[in-house]
């Protein structure tokens, strides 16, 4: 119980931290401004323009808040240790597992809070355009939100060991390949060679596959999102957020601060 | 002057050169340069980072810029459009339109054909339930490649469906029979006409229902033609001996032009007798069904999708185009 009140503390103390930042407003406010473009998209086409108007507010969410978590997210132990604010935390009865822990769980709740300003920003366009907004759309947002928990913990996990600069080239390298994992894949699956379908299917289990989370077509097309998949993107959601944590700490905890 | 002065007016100095230099730079797009390298769909889709759909968009938009800049679709422009659809369909099949757009213009040979025909079949893999991908379909088996069988296959697999026009099991019954004629051309003509509101669509099948009206005329003169001989016993030596003199056998000439041009644009156009038919000099030529001209040699015409043998199929009289038509 005391540890999660700990947690709660840092994560509460770097969501306060995260909004502070001028970066998290410039991106926010380039997204509402992709949002909006989507009208102006959508008149360049004479057939399915809600759908044009749509698929540009769902990509602005998605690329602009991947944008927020890996920006915001690479600094996050990084200032600690250059402030040298790390020491007075860590000299309190805080484990460092429980530091890291606190740290994401902040940023994701920071970058939860401006999924969901984007969501309404969205939701503001679709309606004033007349755009048909369906339950569908929101659970596809709250997929991305899924998928942001995920990037937020690869970017903790490179922010604890690294400089910002590469852990920003690191995340975004990840979120990258996360995205075409699923192609990589396949393609290793089409080789003649075993070693390379059994390192490709190695591969594809070890790296993210963010394409779970992606139902921004379904959902702009109208198209059923199954609950089966939305569980078993929660579930892997979880799963890879916990793992990936879990090693960041164990770096973490090895890391030399002097 | 003051440092902040000097910084101002350096400012307004920059910005009126940066306007002024831009001013100037050549504004061409990519279709303006003729550019028409279209990334292999796969490639796209691999590069694409879950940004599949607003990629298709971002190339259905280009689509349709690069058929709005153009006056006239050409087979290269027909084919670029083609693989931008391509592209569109694969990264979202789930789009509706963008497929039966490139059945629009992918019409200036056979392969073009084949290919909007693939398109069309993968529209009907994502959207069985719309009647308009089997339509269109039916009509480019029925119109390009003369492939009857083809032809009432899809339109009666298009019959059942929602929304389908009720004389669906008249036309396929026509195309059963093999009696594909111009009424057939024209009720297809006439439904792609209803069921798009893009201009350019629009003109195409407009042209293709002006040039059956005249076909329906000129057809009128040759059966006045054949009445003449029988009455006269003999062939008219003038155009003008159908109206006049001791065997008049009509009243009044057709209007060798469609009956829908507004004056301002006529043409002045006259029937002439050139052999055995008469023509309008509007078209100059005689309308025939389907552009049987694919491949430069009859043959192209019979596929492997196509069940009609070459004799059956010249037994159902339709001749060589000439080229124009919708």
């Amino acid at each position: 119980m005391g540890a999660l009140l700990r947690i709660q503390a840092l994560a509460t103390n770097t969501f306060r931290e995260a909004i502070r930042n001028k970066l998290l407003y410039t991106l926010l406010g380039f997204s509402f401004l992709m949002i909006a473009s989507g009208v102006l998209l959508a008149t360049l086409s004479y057939v399915e323009m809600d759908e044009i108007l749509q698929d540009m507010g769902m990509s602005a969410i998605r690329f602009f808040s991947a944008g927020i978590a890996t920006f915001v997210g690479i600094g996050l132990i990084y200032n600690e240790v250059d402030r040298r604010t790390i020491f007075t935390i860590l000299s309190k009865p805080v484990s460092r597992s429980e530091f890291l822990l606190g740290k994401w769980a902040g940023l994701t709740f920071t970058v939860w809070l401006q999924l969901a300003l984007m969501a309404l920003a969205f939701a503001v366009v679709s309606g004033l355009a007349g755009a048909p907004l369906s339950s569908d759309h929101f659970l596809a947002i709250a997929l991305i939100g899924l998928e942001l928990m995920v990037l937020v913990a690869i970017a903790t996990l490179f922010s604890a060991f690294t400089t910002p600069m590469l852990a920003a080239l690191f995340t975004l390298g990840f979120w990258m390949i996360g995205h075409l994992t699923r192609d990589l894949h396949a393609l290793s699956q089409q080789s003649d060679l075993e070693g390379v379908a059994a390192a490709g299917s190695w591969v594809f289990q070890l790296l993210p596959d963010f394409e779970v989370f992606n139902k921004t077509l379904e959902a702009v097309q109208g198209l059923p999102i199954g609950a089966g998949e939305v569980s078993l993107a929660i579930v892997y959601a979880v799963g890879y957020t916990g793992c990936t944590l879990l090693l960041g700490s164990m770096i973490f905890s090895r890391r030399d601060f002097k | 002057m003051s440092t902040k002065a000097i910084q101002i007016l350096a400012l307004v100095g920059f910005v009126f050169l940066t306007g002024w230099a831009h001013a100037r730079v050549p504004i061409e797009t990519r279709a303006d340069l003729g550019a028409d390298f279209v990334p292999a769909p796969s490639a796209v889709a691999a590069a694409s980072l879950g940004f599949d759909a607003i990629l298709a968009d971002y190339y259905w938009l280009q689509a349709v810029q690069v058929a709005g800049a153009q006056s006239a679709i050409d087979e290269r422009v027909a084919g670029h459009l083609g693989r931008l659809v391509d592209v569109v369909t694969t990264l979202n099949p789930h789009v509706g339109h963008p497929y039966r757009f490139a059945a629009i213009w992918m019409t200036h040979s056979r392969a073009q054909v084949l290919e909007a025909n693939r398109l069309l079949e993968r529209a009907i893999e994502y959207h069985p339930d719309d009647w308009r991908n089997r339509f269109y379909l039916g009509f480019n088996h029925f119109y390009y490649l003369g492939n009857y069988p083809a032809a009432a296959e899809a339109l009666e697999a298009a019959m059942e469906l929602p929304g389908a026009p009720r004389y669906l099991p008249r036309l396929v019954a026509r195309l059963k029979s093999q009696t594909g004629d111009i009424e057939v051309a024209a009720v297809f003509l006439r439904q792609l006409l209803e069921g798009t509101e893009d201009e350019a669509e629009r003109a195409k099948y407009e042209t293709g229902l002006d040039e059956i009206e005249i076909e329906r005329k000129a057809r009128f003169l040759d059966h006045a033609r054949a009445a003449y001989r029988e009455l006269a016993g003999k062939d008219i030596e003038r155009i003008e001996d159908l109206v006049t003199g001791p065997f008049r056998v009509i009243e009044n000439f057709p209007d060798p032009e469609p009956d829908a041009i507004p004056d301002p644009l006529r043409r002045g156009s006259f029937w002439e007798i050139e052999g055995d038919r008469i023509v309008s000099s509007y078209l100059g030529a005689r309308y025939e069904v389907h552009y049987s001209h694919f491949g430069g040699h009859k043959g192209a015409l019979y596929d492997e999708h196509t069940n009609l043998e070459p004799d059956a199929a010249e037994d159902t009289g339709y001749e060589h185009a000439e080229g124009e038509g919708a």
